[in-house]
């Protein structure tokens, strides 16, 4: 079943929470809807849901214009993020619910629930009330209340927020699985950007109110099109450059951020959208950037700029690392094992000429060439 | 030490308004005797009044049920023009003298009003009346059920209601179902706040209904009628009998709360 929004408004005492927003998600695709508290995601999910009543435009589901029809009657299955189960019912109770409102028998509802409690690891609980569950416990029988009235439609709004990691991983394999047997056209809204690249098929980057970008993971992570998604997708390296110079492979790019005490140049692959002259947004991955002690020529193709470690916070396996070039600070992913510098150290800042790349989305994509570059650089 | 002296006031000015409460229902439990209590309820009038006020207050209780729940529903749960001024209507029988709720009250029902001659024409007088008496004490007694069903079904989760809805249930199903069990409390303590503060009413009651013994005479009208004419063993007695159905029905209303299932 697919989704349709088609110029959805919504203001809440006089502030606009959603603009025009238009939205298409294939039949049994795994979308998610990524941004920030209170960019609009709970909202959107409400209008598609049929709790929340748009100001302008339209929501269709399966081709069919449900704008005027009760929640009850859109087919749609919503799991709120605080679970939202019923604090009077049992379990069993609580998953049943929807069933007995669709006036299945009695012996039907407990065959039907019988197999997907055991299934579910939910069996030895079916008698407790909500508050004797612990917060998995609540989210699966919140999600399993949603999946047994056999919804066309599943929306989740940031149902894992509340959990520890550890369940949330086993409840969002859980859930892909599901997704994936059913085929289960799904909305999952979360700000969380690690969940959305490991679950969704595509992403929409919601930011007040407006649909920022829809990519799929690794097309949103390698092309953001605007500055507010590299940064939300983790990308905090923002060069403001201005096109020096350009030949058919490479470009030479003037980096002019505020507060550099001395532009620099830099090379990168050239993209069609480069003009001579021309101001661009440039996004550089951490990840693609290397340390090191000496200005050696490693490749004759790598950038190299001095710099100084002015921070470093621990992430685990890897270092985030922040490195002031001229008054511009510089954000680096090291894994550890690569990491053998002191804080106020100076080193030599190296990447490649496609580890940066213009913001401006899918339109200026690296031409094949330069991303079998990138690849091999990435080995070294 | 400052923890001490704070600590040493509050125990004190909480004592001291207790003494208020407490003293003056020693005064009334010390200055009679049990046998005659018992024979003051042998008298006819005084049970007259006992029935009376039950019969009333209880109807009372019926119809803010009927009528009341629906508007804290309204409250609660629905957004329309005028709300703000509809919260304001049912707020002011709480701040309003009872005595004006009463003439109100007895200006409207009376031959004096449009509306009371239309009622008087087809033969319906609520004037000296124990249906006048209902509406005076309903009137009185309505909002506190209303707002404490209101502050109840605001106080449920709006994303389990809208569960509910999404699971395919009619918003009646919702209320049904999901928001009364869930407010059940605050609905419960509306009920008693009611049905007490209709026992006990006293003004607008004597303005609609006026205190006709053996008619339309209720346990606090005839507390006041007894004291009045001198005759103290009869009110302490109907004093008395109030004090402890309020009691009583506060205690089993808390120990029933107490019971209630966390989060429920």
């Amino acid at each position: 079943m697919n989704i349709v929004l088609r110029q959805i408004s919504k203001s809440f005492h006089g502030r606009p929470v959603l603009e025009n927003l238009d939205l298409k998600v294939a039949p049994g695709e795994f979308h998610v809807l990524l941004g920030p508290s209170g960019g609009g995601k709970t909202t959107m999910v409400s209008v598609i849901a049929g709790l929340t009543k748009p100001d302008s435009g339209s929501v269709l589901i399966n081709d069919r214009d449900v704008s005027l029809l009760p929640p009850g009657k859109r087919k749609i299955g919503l799991v709120f993020q605080d679970c939202a189960i019923f604090p009077h019912l049992d379990v069993f109770d609580n998953i049943a619910y929807g069933l007995r409102v669709r006036k299945q028998g009695e012996a039907n509802i407990r065959q039907k629930l019988k197999y997907y409690l055991e299934k579910t690891g939910l069996e030895k609980e079916k008698h407790k009330f909500p508050h004797q569950l612990s917060g998995g416990q609540k989210q699966r029988t919140a999600l399993l209340r949603t999946l047994v009235t056999e919804p066309e439609v599943l929306l989740l709004d940031e149902p894992m927020s509340s959990l520890d990691i550890l369940t949330r991983e086993q409840i969002s394999a859980e859930l892909v699985n599901i997704q994936r047997k059913t085929g289960l056209t799904t909305i999952y809204v979360t700000h969380n950007q690690a969940e959305a690249f490991s679950l969704g098929d595509r992403i929409s980057v919601l930011h007040n109110g407006k649909i920022e970008q829809i990519e799929t993971p690794e097309e949103l992570f390698y092309h953001p099109k605007t500055e507010f998604v590299a940064r939300f997708v983790g990308i905090n390296n923002i060069l403001k450059a201005k096109v020096a110079a350009t030949s058919r492979r490479e470009a030479v790019m003037e980096i002019t951020n505020e507060g550099l005490s001395q532009s620099f140049k830099l090379k990168v692959k050239n993209y069609p959208v480069f003009k001579k002259g021309e101001a661009i947004n440039l996004c550089l991955h951490p990840e693609k950037i290397n340390l090191s002690k000496k200005n050696a020529a490693i490749d004759g193709g790598l950038n190299r700029i001095c710099g100084k470690i002015i921070k470093r916070t621990n992430h685990g396996n890897t270092f985030k690392v922040t490195v002031d070039i001229r008054g511009l600070a510089l954000h680096a992913v090291i894994p550890k094992f690569l990491f053998n510098f002191q804080v106020y150290e100076e080193v030599w800042v190296v990447f490649a000429p496609d580890a940066l790349h213009p913001l401006c989305g899918r339109r200026c994509r690296a031409p094949e060439f330069s991303r079998k570059c990138h690849n091999d650089l990435l080995t070294y | 030490m400052r923890d001490i002296l704070f600590n040493l006031i509050i125990s004190l000015l909480s004592g001291i308004f207790m003494c208020l409460i407490v003293l003056p229902l020693v005064a009334l439990f010390t200055t009679t005797s049990w046998s005659e209590l018992a024979g003051q309820f042998k008298s006819p009038l005084i049970v007259s009044a006992v029935i009376i006020s039950f019969q009333t207050s209880l109807a009372v209780l019926l119809a803010a049920l009927v009528f009341g729940l629906p508007v804290a529903y309204l409250l609660a749960m629905k957004n329309f023009p005028g709300k703000e001024i509809l919260d304001t209507l049912i707020d002011l029988p709480i701040c309003m003298p009872p005595l004006v709720a009463g003439l109100g009250l007895l200006i409207l029902l009376g031959g004096e009003s449009k509306f009371g001659v239309f009622l008087n024409s087809r033969g319906v007088d609520l004037i000296f009346s124990k249906p006048g008496i209902v509406m005076a004490q309903l009137f009185v007694a309505g909002p506190f059920l209303i707002k404490s069903s209101r502050q109840a079904f605001e106080a449920v989760n709006k994303n389990v209601t809208q569960a509910s809805r999404c699971l395919g249930a009619s918003e009646f199903h919702t209320f049904r179902k999901v928001l009364l069990p869930l407010a059940r409390n605050g609905i419960y303590a509306g009920m008693i706040m009611t049905w007490a503060r209709a026992l006990g009413e006293f003004g607008a009651t004597s303005m609609v209904a006026g205190c006709i013994p053996g008619r339309t005479e209720t346990m606090t009208q005839a507390i006041f009628g007894y004291a009045m004419s001198g005759e103290m063993g009869s009110s302490i007695a109907i004093a008395l009998l109030l004090i402890v159905f309020s009691f009583t029905s506060l205690l089993v209303f808390k120990s029933r709360i107490r019971k209630q299932l966390p989060g429920a």
